[in-house]
């Protein structure tokens, strides 16, 4: 899902578009090459739809998660310290990571999948690799700009104690970069690994021009159960799906969200470290303890502790020595040439795109418009009052939130053929059903920011506010609303970029042998992907993209500035 | 000159309980009996824990009684109280509004150019006509609060509450203020006539009171009700309010520091219907640092209590447990309203780090929560007694007390005295002697 980035500063409109263009450039250069060298292949695994073969799809499924977990955190960390440290990189990199969070993932699929195929013919490999990095390209953006803004917030006391203690960078890293960066990574850990799930069923088996890759896991058992209409197995994927979720969510986020909590720079003194019951258990077990002190030697070893300056010397920080200099001027250059000629063969790409295909596109994109505004209303219609009741009080809220997160982090999609029938039965088509689809994996983030921005309203505020016997519209209008407004509007830009991505699939369902389409930007590139037709893919992809940095950069922004400008709580 | 003042507020046998977060529900107030007639300026006064805040909270109807009712003019009151009107310490003003917005929200049902007659007389009041459209972040805290002022007596309440409303603002800013709603009452043709005002400084109390209430903690219930004639506008100066003032130190150090500390900490808990047993004496929630802080700032002298308030800038109730805990450890004394050292605080005074240590340990032996608490560490297997254990008992053991900041004192105090030691890992506290192999 896309996250805000109100810290990046508005960079100039051609900033963007270049940046636009050159991302698209470089997916569909790689699809043209691509097509050049495939050849036919039978990539379709077969899927076994027996119960007993669900855990070990839920494996394979799981892993793909955490293998681009890793890469995205990595990614993450040195993309957000380059961008820090380099004053010249930061100018680029930012808004490139804007756009590149407002591109469909779905708009990677074709490109990466038949590069990486290509590369490895005779093998799942290039397949494997594909499918991990679209769920990285659904989980990483937010990671980066998390660990930039903690990269910011380190406070410089902190950075001119590493300097006295004569620090070598990964003692910086360790000892005070990631501590401090550690809970908000650790939070977009978690909406990000939503956010790489939310597209299972489609990465991991989708058509592409005439083929048809699939790869062993949860996504592909439950839409070829929903090919072959096979309720049983399709109640039995959603349930397996669901367990994934709530075991990762107890036994891997939940320690690590208690145990960063020690990370909090302004804790005062003499407050309780709090742990679970895990980390209980394992500080009893003798093998952990044991473990955890032989990486700690290695890692010693391996990185030695600082020394104090011998003199007075400090490090010599800044002092790049000549050849990394002209290593990084010939990174630079190379990839500014490998983007000028992916831009120059998305041109030509886009030149093989008909009059009548732009206006087909224009028009679908004006639907898809109109879809993402409904969703986003209708979800605001009745997350913000339920927000609201949830936020006042806290027992309730603390009751509600893990159903809330689930609710959130369940790959929406899985289900959407359930949704589409019930909408079939009133009597409804896709045109108009394809909005609560859309709603169905976007309203919570609404949700969530509402309730926590609910939460947050002073006690006294709220005591004024009966006093003053604000009561029904007014109490809305002069109280609640403006108090909530920052987490509404922080929840109204996730759920807006993310309704753009969804529309990819809401508005092109599979459900059985029979395809669902409504007249939008998002089926048109489904349709656009199952056809093998690229021209007019990047070009639907490009105005995805466009529009949604359009809309951050206009509409939310502004609003953004207004909410915290006006609305903040300040004492 | 109307023979009976009218009572507005009655509060009739009021007690009141809060859970928090699932723990046993908490006595906060009473059996409190208190009623408010037209003209009457009553102050609030007592140590932190005394319920003063929800008093206040009960009168406006923002918190109903668990036991007892509010009468407001004669009927009981359901609900937020029709005439008060409330000032915060932080004062609660709301960001988007400007100030002219946030002034005017008590009167919006009132025909326009009402409002705007109601909103100039609030604005000059306070001073605040230049700054009508300004939003509350871009003013100082003694704007916002003359905003808050100004808000609360646009309504022309029948009773103004205020909750320490100079309490988060600088000291001079504070006096000022002060003395402004000081003139407020002295001007006989302002309708501000009654006001309810919960405070910790006993200048503040005596300066606006027609009535002072002092209240005692633990739970929160009326100590002394002291009646104030003097006229408006007072001068904390005049020999008539300093004699107010003495008095009420008089009182206070009365009940917050008695002169034999062992019997006014002792606490009788009930074990059951008919038996009672008396409770171990344990710590104010003080920190050591602090103790050995007020023994050097004391020195050789003998110290008026209220002037060693003065010096510290603290507020009296905090400086008082402070004095408690020193009582306890028989480091100082307190005869009347002095203090002064013992020979025991004396010498730990004069002692090195290390000295200071042992003899600190050695009185706390003699406290019968410590005893508890090393017994019941031996009595474990493995010596070693979790938080959630230690809480446990200690809930059991001193039932008046508050266990978290009961737990955080003791735990301050047995690792400064080298008595006990805690492994933030497994939450779990140990005898220091007793130490394991180290720690992950």
């Amino acid at each position: 899902m896309n996250s805000s980035s109100a810290h990046t500063k508005s960079a100039p409109l051609w900033v963007d578009a270049a940046v636009i263009v050159a991302a698209v450039a470089i997916v569909f250069a790689v699809v043209e090459v691509a097509l050049e060298w495939r050849q036919p292949l039978h990539n379709a695994v077969e899927i076994d739809l027996s119960p007993w073969a669900l855990p070990q799809y839920a494996l394979f499924s799981l892993a793909r998660g955490w293998i681009a977990y890793a890469f995205s955190l990595l990614f993450a960390l040195v993309v957000a310290s380059w961008a820090f440290y380099d004053v010249r990189a930061r100018r680029f990199v930012l808004p490139a990571l804007d756009v590149l969070q407002s591109i469909p993932v779905l708009g990677f699929l074709p490109g990466l999948v038949l590069a990486l195929v290509a590369i490895f013919p005779h093998s799942n490999t290039g397949l494997e690799l594909a499918c991990v990095l679209m769920i990285f390209t659904g989980q990483v953006w937010n990671m980066v700009f998390s660990y930039y803004d903690a990269l910011r917030s380190v406070p410089a006391d902190y950075r001119a104690l590493g300097e006295l203690y004569g620090f070598k960078w990964w003692h910086r890293f360790g000892k005070i970069e990631l501590p401090t960066g550690a809970q908000g990574l650790l939070y977009n850990s978690m909406v990000s690994m939503a956010g790489g799930w939310f597209f299972l069923s489609i990465t991991e088996a989708f058509k592409l021009g005439d083929q048809d890759f699939r790869v062993p896991g949860i996504g592909s058992y439950m839409s070829i159960a929903i090919e072959r209409g096979d309720v049983r197995a399709q109640i039995l994927g959603v349930v397996a799906m669901a367990v994934v979720i709530v075991v990762i969510d107890r036994l891997v986020w939940w320690p690590l969200v208690v145990w960063s909590r020690r990370f909090k720079l302004d804790d005062f003194a003499g407050a309780g470290v709090e742990t679970t019951a895990m980390q209980r258990w394992l500080g009893r077990s003798r093998a952990a303890q044991a473990i955890m002190q032989g990486c700690g030697r290695w890692f010693r070893r391996v990185l030695p502790d600082p020394q104090p300056p011998v003199s007075g010397v400090l490090a010599e920080a800044g002092s790049q020595g000549g050849l990394g200099r002209t290593i990084y001027r010939l990174l630079l250059g190379a990839m500014l040439a490998l983007l000028a000629w992916g831009a120059i063969r998305l041109v030509i790409l886009l030149g093989r795109v008909s009059w009548s295909d732009w206006g087909d596109i224009f028009q679908s994109a004006g639907l898809s418009f109109l879809r993402v505004v409904a969703a986003v209303a209708l979800g605001t219609a009745w997350t913000v009052p339920v927000g609201v009741w949830i936020g006042m009080q806290p027992k309730l809220a603390s009751r509600v939130q893990p159903f809330v997160q689930f609710a959130a982090s369940f790959p929406a999609p899985m289900i959407y053929p359930w949704i589409l029938a019930l909408v079939m039965l009133v009597g409804g088509t896709l045109q108009w059903g394809a909005v609560p689809l859309i709603m169905l994996g976007t309203q919570w983030y609404i949700l969530f920011n509402v309730a926590a921005a609910a939460a947050a309203i002073p006690n006294d505020l709220v005591s004024c506010a009966d006093l003053l016997r604000l009561r029904g519209w007014s109490r809305w209008r002069r109280f609640l609303l403006p108090a909530i407004f920052p987490g509404l509007v922080t929840g109204w830009v996730t759920a807006a970029g993310g309704a753009w991505n969804a529309t990819i699939v809401s508005e092109y369902v599979h459900t059985g042998d029979k395809i669902y389409m409504a007249s939008g930007l998002g089926a048109l590139i489904s349709r656009a992907t199952d056809d093998g037709n690229f021209p007019k893919l990047a070009a639907a992809v490009l105005v995805m993209a466009a529009i949604v940095v359009g809309i951050n950069r206009t509409v939310w922004k502004r609003l953004q500035n207004y909410a915290n400008e006006r609305c903040r709580f300040i004492t | 000159m109307p023979e009976t003042p009218t009572t507005l507020i009655d509060l009739r046998g009021i007690s009141h309980e809060y859970a928090a977060g699932g723990r046993e529900p908490e006595l906060v107030l009473q059996d409190v009996n208190l009623s408010v007639a037209e003209n009457d300026v009553i102050t609030l006064l007592g140590p932190s824990g005394c319920g003063k805040s929800t008093l206040i909270r009960l009168m406006a109807g923002l918190v109903a009684p668990s036991h007892g009712e509010v009468w407001w003019k004669g009927a009981p009151l359901q609900g937020v109280c029709p005439g008060v009107a409330m000032v915060f310490q932080n004062f609660a003003l709301f960001p988007w509004l400007n100030v002219r917005e946030n002034v005017l929200l008590p009167v919006g049902h009132l025909p326009p150019a009402e409002q705007q007659t109601r909103l100039e007389k609030a604005l000059a009041t306070v001073g605040l006509g230049a700054y009508e459209l300004s939003y509350p972040r871009e003013i100082s805290g003694g704007m916002k609060q003359r905003v808050g002022i100004a808000r609360a007596l646009i309504a022309e309440p029948a009773v103004l509450c205020m909750d320490e409303p100079f309490s988060a603002l600088d000291v001079l800013t504070a006096e000022t203020l002060r003395n402004e709603i000081g003139l407020l009452l002295a001007d006989h043709k302002h309708p501000l006539r009654t006001m309810v005002m919960v405070t910790h400084s006993v200048v503040e109390a005596v300066f606006f009171a027609t009535r002072i209430v002092v209240l005692a903690a633990h739970p929160g219930r009326i100590d002394v009700v002291l009646p104030v004639t003097l006229p408006y506008p007072r001068d904390p100066d005049s020999p008539g309010f300093r004699a107010i003032v003495a008095k009420l130190h008089a009182i206070l150090t009365r009940t917050n520091l008695p002169d034999n500390a062992e019997d006014a900490t002792k606490v009788v808990v009930a074990i059951d219907d008919k038996r009672r047993r008396i409770a171990p004496v344990s710590l104010p929630y003080v920190t050591p640092a602090e103790v050995l802080g007020l023994l050097s700032v004391l020195g050789d002298e003998d110290r008026d209590v209220f002037e060693l308030t003065e010096r510290l800038a603290k507020e009296f109730s905090a400086v008082v447990s402070v004095l408690k805990a020193a009582e306890l450890l028989g480091l100082v004394e307190t005869p009347g309203q002095d203090v002064r050292l013992t020979p025991l605080g004396r010498e730990v005074l004069a002692a090195t780090t290390r000295d200071q240590r042992r003899l600190i340990r050695e009185q706390l032996m003699k406290l019968k929560v410590f005893e508890l608490l090393t017994r019941l560490i031996r009595v474990q297997e493995q010596q070693v007694l979790t938080e959630e254990e230690m809480m446990r008992e200690l809930q059991i053991a001193l039932p008046h007390e508050k266990p978290r900041p009961l737990f955080r004192t003791l735990l301050s105090w047995g690792r400064y005295a080298e008595l006990i030691s805690y492994d933030q890992r497994r939450h779990a506290v140990r005898l220091y002697e007793l130490k394991g192999p180290s720690a992950l």
